[in-house]
């Protein structure tokens, strides 16, 4: 008979047992070995309504654990991105044509309807490393590295983060930066600034490749307030220097009185833009400042998680964020998690509907959507449950609403017979697994 | 049933009578007396369920517990969850050769200063704390056991 | 901006006045669960943060380190 089956009854009397049978040392009963590796994955889908973006993308995060609290973490992403986004033109009551960023074909679009640009079918792929060990008894430190690549885009940058734990743990303070540098390709060139856009086949007007770095940095505190309360608090910096225009985005050029956009002479024979339309400008600097607050609260088995974001920067945009998830146990085994997530944004100094030839030509001007004035909503529910096999899985599906208004010394003549603000609906549905 | 199983009954049951491990709800913050073991090194290993580095530190008491028992040494694990259930779920996955004590009210730790999860105390013969240790790192294994023995060693001073 | 700072400076000084409040190493039962984190889902996270960075002109913010179960 082996030791092994001598002591082979459950584990709560497995050390009695042996010891009465006075068998010396005896098999030591296997732990559960703690599993090394931990899988994140998720499928995601983010669609916008009617031609407007649609994403779909996988992502994976694995982690592998290494003696005393040592993390190696590795992520990829796949998107795949189709559909189309607000050029920055405006609607008109006539069909509008307009080149392509290629400079190789031409679109039209029908009267009334806001003027996309659908050049956007691009896949793009990220990566991410990382590592983590304690420094000390109460510190920690984390380092990684990220790139990402689509078409007209490539991302490089790396970071590092310092926690370290004071009162006990119950405090803790930690620093962090990351420094990315960012260099576009656009298709046909990137634009020379506030100049038209031409006729297909022409690219007098095209500057070369662009790039631009970021630098953020970030000071946070988190304290626990109870034994069922933590709360966090954060300063953040960023900084961005370079290309940091949309070489695809335009203003349309209206007439300072009626706003209508202007026409533009076209060549026999040769086709192009019908209306004058010029590319757009943004600094080639922005500084922005953001504060941040979270609390964790639980109740009950119930954990009420709420954050506070403010934003500002030098280009005069001003955010504020609430976000708020309430996580709800159902059963032994799942949860549900309703979401709400309110943010209110003021346009950028440069932001302007469309250009005025009654006025000089400005210096920076963008009629970009996201740098507008607009209010968003997210509504969202989660669903979570524990697998037959010990695993988790979840699904989330959320509505995100964003509803904008043009600021009315912008709005000319015409113009304000119109809807002018691109409001975006889109649908949010994620799928996760952790394994 | 054949002799073999009637004699494994039997052990079960004198097991389970002798058994230190409750095998009911635990009770709430039992007082120790260290007293009780005079003449013994006492092991103090406070623990959670909740506590990540207490499954790696519950195999290596196991095998402080295999080697050193003969000699004098007592481990005794003292639980503080606060959950009921939580302590007995953690000893399915990890089992401890050890005695279990549950501190649930967190009496003791206070009464020790615990500092940080796990925390561990080495008592000599004499009674007196001869050692704390904040934590459990897998790379200091050999020094805590090396606490351990020169524990063992001491004379106990009359 | 000068409000901002006022107001950062403001959270990290009464944090100063932490050093009373908290709670005992062995008391972090409710701390240590995973949906009490101040990241539950790292990949959640990552997701949002992208699609608003992509739709709106504010990024990030979120900090990271502390809570938890305090253990080792």
């Amino acid at each position: 008979m082996s030791r092994k089956e001598n002591c082979s009854i459950s584990a709560a009397l497995a050390a009695a047992t042996c010891t009465l049978l006075g068998s010396g040392v005896p098999a030591p009963v296997d732990a559960q070995e703690e599993p090394l590796w931990d899988f994140n994955t998720s499928l995601l889908y983010y669609g916008e309504d009617g031609d407007r973006v649609k994403d779909f993308s996988v992502s994976a995060i694995a982690r592998r654990m290494f003696v005393d609290d040592r993390f190696l973490t590795l992520s990829l992403t796949v998107d795949g991105l189709t559909g189309a986004t607000p050029s920055g033109a405006i609607r008109q009551d006539v069909p509008q044509t307009f080149t392509r960023p290629s400079g190789n074909a031409a679109y039209t679009v029908p009267p009334e309807v806001l003027p996309l640009d659908d050049t956007f079918k691009d896949t793009r792929v990220a990566l991410g490393a990382g590592w983590q060990q304690p420094v000390g008894e109460t510190s920690l430190i984390n380092v990684g590295a990220s790139a990402s690549r689509e078409y007209d885009y490539t991302h490089v940058g790396v970071n590092a983060k310092m926690a370290r734990d004071f009162n006990q743990r119950n405090t803790t303070l930690s620093a962090g930066f990351a420094y990315s540098f960012d260099s576009l390709d656009p298709v046909g060139g990137a634009p020379t600034p506030l100049t038209p856009m031409l006729d297909v086949g022409d690219t007098s007007n095209r500057l070369g490749d662009q790039d631009k770095d970021v630098l953020d940095l970030i000071i946070g505190i988190t304290q626990v307030l109870s034994r069922n309360l933590v709360v966090q608090a954060n300063y953040s910096y960023s900084k961005s220097d370079g290309y940091l225009t949309d070489p695809y985005k335009v203003l349309s050029l209206v007439d300072g009185t009626t706003g209508d956009t202007l026409l533009r002479t076209l060549t026999p024979g040769v086709a192009g833009p019908s209306h004058q339309f010029l590319f757009e400008n943004r600094p080639g600097e922005r500084t922005k400042h953001s504060i941040y607050g979270q609390v964790k609260y639980y109740m009950n088995g119930k954990v009420l998680d709420a954050s506070y974001r403010y934003m500002t920067d030098d280009w005069d945009i001003d955010s504020h964020t609430v976000d708020l998830r309430y996580r709800i146990p159902f059963g032994a085994d799942s949860y549900f998690e309703p979401h709400l997530r309110f943010y209110t944004q003021s346009e950028a100094e440069f932001y302007q509907l469309s250009i005025p030839d009654s006025q000089p030509l400005p210096g920076f001007a963008s009629a970009d959507y996201r740098l507008g004035n607009f209010d968003a909503i997210t509504a969202g529910l989660k669903y979570g449950w524990r697998t037959r096999n010990d695993n988790e899985m979840s699904v989330r599906v959320e509505a995100y609403r964003q509803s904008g208004t043009v600021p009315s010394s912008q709005i000319i003549g015409n113009q304000a017979a119109r809807d002018n603000y691109p409001d975006l609906n889109a649908v949010i549905v994620q799928v996760g697994y952790r394994f | 049933m054949s002799k073999l199983q009637v004699l494994r009954g039997l052990l079960v049951t004198l097991a389970l009578a002798a058994s230190p491990i409750a095998l009911t709800a635990p009770p709430a913050g039992d007082a120790l007396d260290i007293s009780e073991y005079r003449d013994k090194v006492v092991l103090l290993d406070f623990w959670a369920s909740w506590c990540v580095p207490c499954r790696r530190s519950f195999p290596w008491l196991n095998t402080m517990h295999q080697k050193y028992a003969q000699d004098g040494l007592v481990i005794i694990g003292i639980n503080v969850d606060q959950e009921p259930g939580d302590a007995a779920k953690f000893l399915r996955a990890y089992p401890a050769q050890f005695e279990i004590s549950y501190d649930t009210d967190g009496v003791l730790a206070k009464e020790y200063g615990v500092q940080a999860m796990p925390s561990s105390f080495v008592i000599g013969r004499d009674g007196q704390v001869k050692a704390r240790h904040r934590g459990f790192k897998v790379k200091r294994q050999e020094e805590y056991e090396a606490t351990i023995v020169a524990t063992l060693q001491q004379e106990k001073v009359e | 901006m000068r409000r901002t700072i006022g107001v950062a400076a403001a959270a990290l000084l009464f944090c100063a006045g932490c050093s009373s409040m908290g709670v005992e190493p062995w008391e972090r039962d409710i701390l240590a669960k995973d949906e009490m984190q101040l990241t539950t889902d790292e990949l959640e996270a990552a997701t949002d943060d992208h699609i608003y960075f992509s739709k709106e002109a504010s990024s990030g913010g979120r900090g990271f380190g502390g809570g938890g179960c305090g253990c080792n």
